[in-house]
């Protein structure tokens, strides 16, 4: 029983280390690792996965409010998209398509996939003019890049796309149970003109809430089965902390480097599921 | 390490240091919960190890529902109504899944 607890508490840091630096919430990491690893259901692997997603965001959001890596303000505006769409995607989980959605939704994560490669030279990205919504609630930012060494100020604009893209990312959250932050990466950074470090932080903080609702329904459900969770979410925890302290010395290119292999092997495995006869 | 913040700067940024406060006190007490029940489950205790994981991981759920009910509050006081309004919303849309989610 030990050497079990030390395993899984060992995946946990794995995962929470990820999670952090990347936006992810890591059930990418924790769900096969429990299910494959070690026998276990995918309602207990899910269910752990989904208290780990609030370690992972609590963990790290720490580290990155003081260092203002987390913009406060552009994550509750775009929480009403992911809470909302979270909502929606439970609700109409019965009535809906799951494979029509995860072809849909693994090629949109395709081709962010490929915009993320196509544009990993461009240092300098072209300047960013801030939309009315954007200006009228002040949803630009400034962060210590420690990489960099330098004060990063930037814009945000594409406000409303953003946040329909948020309300979607929710609404997948709930109906497919995935994409806790790798929808929510690639739409701040691509879509809204925020830098990636920014992204990430904000993406990190935002999923912690979309989690709460459907912890608490696995937990109502006694899907939570403490022996699992405990040791697994107290390493996401130590590892999200630990995560946070390394993204912020990570230059933000070799953070993009990370994060699109696990985009495209997303993507895949979402077309995959979607098109695999059952 | 130390970190030299400018105090004009925290005096125009408090919600981040609030919210960075409430959260480490959410994951520290999660955290001690969680590492004492582990070890007592390690060393056999078998009646009190799960519930003091099981309050651990509930401390820990419960974070971000209290962060945003905090982001609320001090947009509220700071009379920024938008984003108190978009709070509200985002904890009724919270506070919806939970309810619709243990019906079924």
């Amino acid at each position: 029983m030990v050497i079990t607890f030390i395993t899984i508490f060992a995946i946990g840091i794995a995962a929470g280390v990820v999670g952090a630096i990347l936006g992810l919430g890591g059930g990418i990491i924790i769900v096969p690792a429990l299910t494959l690893g070690f026998g276990m259901s995918m309602r207990t692997a899910v269910a752990a996965s989904t208290v780990c997603i609030i370690a992972t965001s609590t963990g790290a959001a720490v580290a990155f409010l003081r260092d203002r890596l987390t913009n406060t303000r552009v994550a509750i505006w775009l929480e009403m998209g992911t809470s909302l769409g979270a909502l929606t995607g439970a609700l109409v989980a019965a009535l809906v398509n799951q494979r029509v959605l995860f072809v849909l939704f693994g090629l949109l994560l395709a081709y962010s996939a490929y915009n993320m490669f196509r544009t990993r030279k461009e240092h300098t990205r072209p300047e960013v003019v801030p939309d009315a919504i954007s200006s009228k609630l002040r949803l630009g930012g400034s962060y210590y890049d420690k990489a960099l060494g330098r004060r990063v100020e930037y814009q945000v604009t594409r406000t409303l796309p953003g946040l329909i893209i948020m309300y979607f990312s929710g609404a997948a959250a709930g109906l497919l149970g995935i994409g806790a932050g790798i929808f929510k990466v690639p739409a701040m950074d691509q879509v809204m003109g925020m830098p990636f470090k920014a992204s990430s932080a904000t993406s990190n903080f935002m999923i912690g809430v979309t989690a709460a609702s459907g912890a608490v329904v696995y937990f109502a459900r006694g899907d939570v089965k403490p022996l699992v969770a405990g040791p697994v979410v107290l390493g996401v925890l130590l590892g999200a902390i630990l995560g946070a302290r390394l993204m912020m010395r990570m230059p933000a290119s070799k953070i993009r480097l990370f994060f699109m292999p696990i985009l495209a092997y997303t993507a895949i495995e979402m077309i995959y599921k979607g098109v695999k006869w059952w | 390490m130390v970190v030299a913040i400018e105090p004009e700067e925290k005096a125009e940024h408090p919600i981040e240091l609030v919210l960075a406060r409430l959260l480490r006190l959410g994951s520290l007490v999660a955290a001690a919960l969680l590492a004492v029940g582990i070890a007592l489950m390690v060393l056999g205790q078998t009646v009190l190890a799960p519930k003091l994981i099981t309050a651990g991981l509930l401390v820990l759920l419960g974070t971000p529902v209290l962060r945003v009910t905090a982001a609320a509050v001090i947009f509220v006081k700071e009379r920024d109504w938008h984003f108190a309004l978009f709070s509200l919303v985002v904890l009724c849309a919270v506070a919806a899944g939970i309810y619709f989610g243990k019906g079924m």
